[in-house]
């Protein structure tokens, strides 16, 4: 179909293809303060340990853009963190699917304007980047009110001036365990578009907005989700060293507005020698569900009953510093790096959620140190979750890749 | 008298130059010259049959050793065997070889020898050799209800060829018929040689059979039998549509009304004869779809002139503890069954609804509507398409932040009420209008859950974690003329929630669900020695966990209608008549 879409004198033409492929994996020590009915917690795990590829044909007007994780394996009972939601993990990670990417595109031009279309599974047109493409090792609370990812998803953009337009369609469900595929059977009756503009070099401004079908219950019975998400990325240097910084704003609502969670979140970060500080602030709600008998970072899916017990608001103050030992290039990239956040939480309105009485306190502190390791040119440059026209667009506000 | 002198003459001498005559004062006689004390061997441990050299040193009084001297061993316990006598060195040493008896356990020795006092006494340790018999214990030949644990546990004991107990044996236990469960694949025997194992039967109501093995030892493997007798039977199952699943089912006149969430209601046959279903093979007579579909419980109305036409169905839309809920009650006709429709609804701003009561005798439908509290209808007579204007009256007894009612029920002429957060209350309605008789604020460690009244006790569960405090009680309360007084409390380990609880019409057998942990499934009471202390019976486990339990009498026979949880959505219906005591 995709090839269907191209124009036949380029598939003529063939073109001359290309691949690449790179590996990235993060070996790190997590301590934090307070876990659910635990205490302190601390461990050690290989995280984000991915193997990446990206592949194009006909001067590449044919892209395939692919990313295997292997958390199913490193961390099957999710990552320690502060605050994180998702997929029933409750204050850990959860481990991706194993086929986190897999999206072919094509792109061609029409006039003026650079079309695409995309396919596959992978990430729909809405929000900001994935957390793993950015700052920080911690995965921020509102990683499900800023990104749509693991869908089979079928995206249309439109890049004209400095102006994109992205427009998907995908499934509602969010995948439940690393090895789960996407509903195929709900193809289409969840979308999601996604405004981008560049205004000057460095800058880009981004609104976008979902209406995500029952995310929570894989075979559609769940209430629905809409979604607004807007942010402004900066990336120029300053003061002559490279700098970038990114704000986001983030609203979900959800069961027509009864439930509604928000999220700001800024970071950025400034590259001294080989030395790389950032800094990343973050507020957000996430709901607080029924935990699992003998598992407190775990809540019930799919739901059987209402077992919402409020909403929680989370603020984090997250700062790193990383070093790249590796500058000079080759194929190996080492990063070593330490990162320390400060949490607190707060029942946001009412509920019947006591985050004293879960967690023994309200104040977190979480310290990380650890080494991303990189194999391959693109190691750190792999653009996840941007495809077609927009992988070309994120060309001109990269955002460095933590650490 | 001169014999008695000459007697006391006699026994003045003996005392001057003969000890101990005609008394036992020691000070007089002489002390001894040698001492014998322990040189090696004592405190030492050997396998039984084993042997130990004992050694002793013989001094004398100023402490030197005697060379040559002839020491005598014996053996005081253990039976076993020791050299009778054996000579000094020049250390003042002798030693001696101690065959140790059978019996694992200390045995005793000791030496002597001439002008010594006391004896040196010896202990010897005797352990247990490698295991080579495994036995049969205690446990077999027991009868216990098919699906639940056996009262005993099965036990082996791993014994040496001299029947001594051997610990740190790795058992095997597999079950070998009959099916069902081990508490633990592997035991490990302990210092009185025994391993245990729990066997909770299978559904099988024949001999059902377990091994216990220890490799290379002999009389394994050794069988155990035990017979399943029927306790809580599964006759019928009934799958729904894999969404949320079964929330409620209502059982009157031979049909059961299945309430699917976001399916709606799904009418079954089960001995009423409109499509030839019976318990065993229900048959589907029709299904309707409220608005909204998040169908959630039900009541088959049969009012006092005898119309049989509405079906009251409560919908549970989206909410969040204590705080909001969403959902109304819709009126079913269902004059003809085959074709049921809505033809009415009630909504109450802001609130949803959960569990429904109908006092059929004065047509007042009672409604739990979570942080809406309590309301009352008046469903007599032909009901409009808007029940707004039948509304008798509403109450939420904790006030506000404090009202989450689950669910009603009446008793004795009063309304209960089960509060997610402010726990057991009676209520009283008059004149149109609701008050409190007492109770509340009572169970302030976890959120309640379900409520059931009989025999003059009331019942209630618990739901989730409130903190880390999980719903895994049952609470028992005494019905009086004022609040209810908690009694007894039955608890559950292996789960959060008690999500239903009723009794049997004969008051004889206390039934709830549970969900949430490995001990979800319907568990039954006896409530026959006193129901205000129930006594467990007999449980059948599902992993899904039970939604709810409906329990009726029907040809005489007692049933329970349980919902199981997705995945694999299903009434469950089970025959518990057995178990009636």
């Amino acid at each position: 179909m995709l090839l269907a879409a191209l124009p036949a004198t380029l598939r003529a033409q063939g073109g001359s293809p290309s691949a690449t492929l790179a590996a990235r994996g993060i070996l790190v020590g997590t301590w934090v303060s307070r876990t659910p009915l635990g205490g302190d917690q601390a461990e050690v795990r290989l995280v984000q340990p991915m193997l990446m590829a990206h592949a194009t044909a006909y001067d590449r007007h044919l892209r395939v853009t692919g990313t295997v994780d292997f958390e199913a394996w490193t961390i099957p009972d999710g990552e320690l963190t502060i605050g994180m939601w998702g997929e029933g993990f409750v204050d850990r990670r959860h481990p991706h699917t194993i086929i986190h990417e897999l999206v072919a595109s094509g792109v061609g031009q029409v006039g003026s304007a650079t079309v695409s279309l995309s396919g596959g599974k992978g990430f729909a047109a809405f929000g900001s980047d994935d957390p793993a493409n950015r700052l920080t090792l911690r995965y921020p609370v509102n990683h499900h009110w800023s990104q749509l990812l693991e869908r089979a998803v079928l995206t249309g953009g439109v890049l004209t001036g400095p102006v994109m337009l992205e427009v998907s369609l995908f499934n509602g469900d969010e995948p439940a365990y690393p090895e789960q595929a996407p509903n195929f059977g709900r193809f289409g009756d969840s979308w999601s578009t996604r405004l981008t503009v560049f205004p000057v070099h460095g800058l880009q401004v981004e609104a976008s907005y979902a209406s995500v079908q029952s995310p929570e219950h894989r075979d559609g019975s769940g209430t629905g989700q809409d979604k607004w998400h807007a942010s402004g990325q900066w990336t120029r240097p300053l003061a002559g060293r490279p700098f970038y910084a990114m704000a986001e704003w983030a609203r979900t609502t959800e069961g027509d507005g009864l439930f509604s969670y928000q999220s700001l979140l800024a970071e950025g970060s400034w590259d001294v020698g080989r030395t790389r500080l950032y800094y990343q602030f973050e507020r957000t709600d996430r709901p607080e569900e029924e935990r699992i008998f003998g598992q407190p970072t775990r809540s019930i899916r799919p739901h059987i009953e209402d077992a919402t017990l409020g909403t929680t608001t989370w603020t984090l103050n997250t700062a790193g510093a990383g070093y790249d030992l590796t500058a000079g290039g080759g194929d190996l990239r080492l990063r070593p790096f330490v990162e320390v956040s400060y949490a607190s939480v707060a029942l946001s309105g009412p509920g019947v959620f006591d985050p004293v009485a879960w967690y023994g306190g309200t104040d977190f502190w979480g310290v990380s140190l650890g080494v991303t390791v990189g194999l391959g040119r693109t190691a750190f440059t792999h653009l996840m979750g941007r495809y077609g026209v927009a992988e070309d667009a994120m060309e001109r506000t990269r955002a460095p890749h933590h650490h | 008298m001169q014999i008695i002198r000459r007697m006391l003459v006699a026994c003045t001498a003996a005392l001057l130059f003969l000890p101990g005559c005609g008394g036992s004062d020691s000070s007089t006689g002489p002390t001894p010259t040698r001492v014998i004390a322990v040189a090696s061997g004592d405190g030492e441990t050997a396998v039984v049959v084993g042997s130990v050299t004992l050694g002793a040193r013989l001094t004398d009084g100023a402490g030197a050793p005697v060379q040559g001297a002839e020491v005598t061993w014996s053996v005081v316990s253990g039976g076993g065997s020791i050299n009778p006598t054996s000579t000094t060195d020049a250390a003042g040493v002798a030693t001696a070889t101690f065959a140790l008896g059978q019996v694992a356990g200390p045995q005793r020795a000791r030496a002597t020898a001439s002008g010594v006092s006391s004896p040196a006494a010896f202990t010897v340790t005797a352990v247990a050799g490698p295991a080579s018999q495994l036995t049969k214990s205690t446990g077999d030949g027991q009868s216990g209800y098919a699906g639940s644990p056996l009262a005993l546990p099965y036990a082996v004991l791993a014994q040496d060829q001299y029947n001594n107990p051997v610990a740190g044996v790795t058992v095997n236990w597999t079950v070998t018929s009959g099916g069902g469960s081990l508490s633990a694949p592997t035991s490990v025997t302990s210092t009185a040689g025994a391993a245990t194992v729990v066997h909770t039967l299978g559904p099988s109501v024949t001999a059902q059979t377990v091994t216990a093995a220890a490799p290379s030892i002999a009389g394994s493997p050794v069988t155990f039998s035990s017979t399943g007798a029927v306790g809580i039977q599964l006759v019928s199952t009934v799958p729904v549509p894999a969404n949320y699943g079964l929330h409620d089912t209502y059982v009157r006149d031979g049909l059961a009304f299945l309430c699917v969430w976001d399916e709606g209601i799904f009418i079954y046959d089960i001995g009423n004869g409109v499509a030839g279903g019976t318990i065993t093979a229900p048959r589907f007579v029709s299904s309707v779809k409220t608005a909204g579909g998040n169908v959630h419980n039900a009541w088959w109305y049969h009012a006092p002139g005898g119309s049989k036409r509405y079906l009251f169905v409560g919908e549970e839309g989206p909410g969040s503890v204590g705080s909001a809920s969403s959902g109304s009650i819709h009126v079913v006709d269902v004059s003809n069954l085959a074709a049921p429709v809505e033809v009415g609804s009630y909504t109450l701003a802001g609130a949803g609804a959960h569990n429904v009561w109908v006092d059929e005798v004065n047509e007042i439908l009672y409604a739990a509507f979570y942080n809406g509290g309590v309301v009352a209808l008046d469903v007599s007579g032909t009901l409009p398409a808007n029940l707004a204007t039948r509304e008798l009256a509403r109450i939420r007894p904790g006030g506000d932040g404090n009202t989450y009612v689950w669910g009603v029920m009446q008793y004795q002429g009063d309304i209960y009420a089960s509060d997610m957060l402010s726990g057991f209350w009676r209520l009283r309605y008059a004149a149109g209008s609701f008050s409190i008789v007492g109770g509340g604020n009572n169970v302030p460690e976890r959120y309640t859950s379900d409520l059931w009244a009989h025999n003059g006790y009331g019942y209630t569960g618990g739901w989730g974690y409130r903190g880390a405090q999980a719903g895994n009680a049952l609470k028992v309360w005494q019905l009086g003329t004022g609040a209810p007084a908690l009694v007894d409390s039955v608890i559950t380990s292996g789960i959060t929630t008690v999500s239903d609880v009723q009794v049997s019409a004969d008051g004889k057998l206390l039934v709830f669900s549970t969900e949430n942990g490995p001990n979800a499934g319907l568990h039954v009471h006896s409530l026959a020695g006193s129901p205000g202390h129930p006594t467990p019976l007999t449980r059948y486990l599902v992993s899904q966990g039970l939604h709810t339990a409906t329990v009726e009498t029907i040809a005489g026979r007692t049933y329970v209608f349980a919902a199981r949880n997705p995945a694999s959505p299903a009434l469950l219906i089970f025959d518990i008549t057995s178990l009636t005591p």
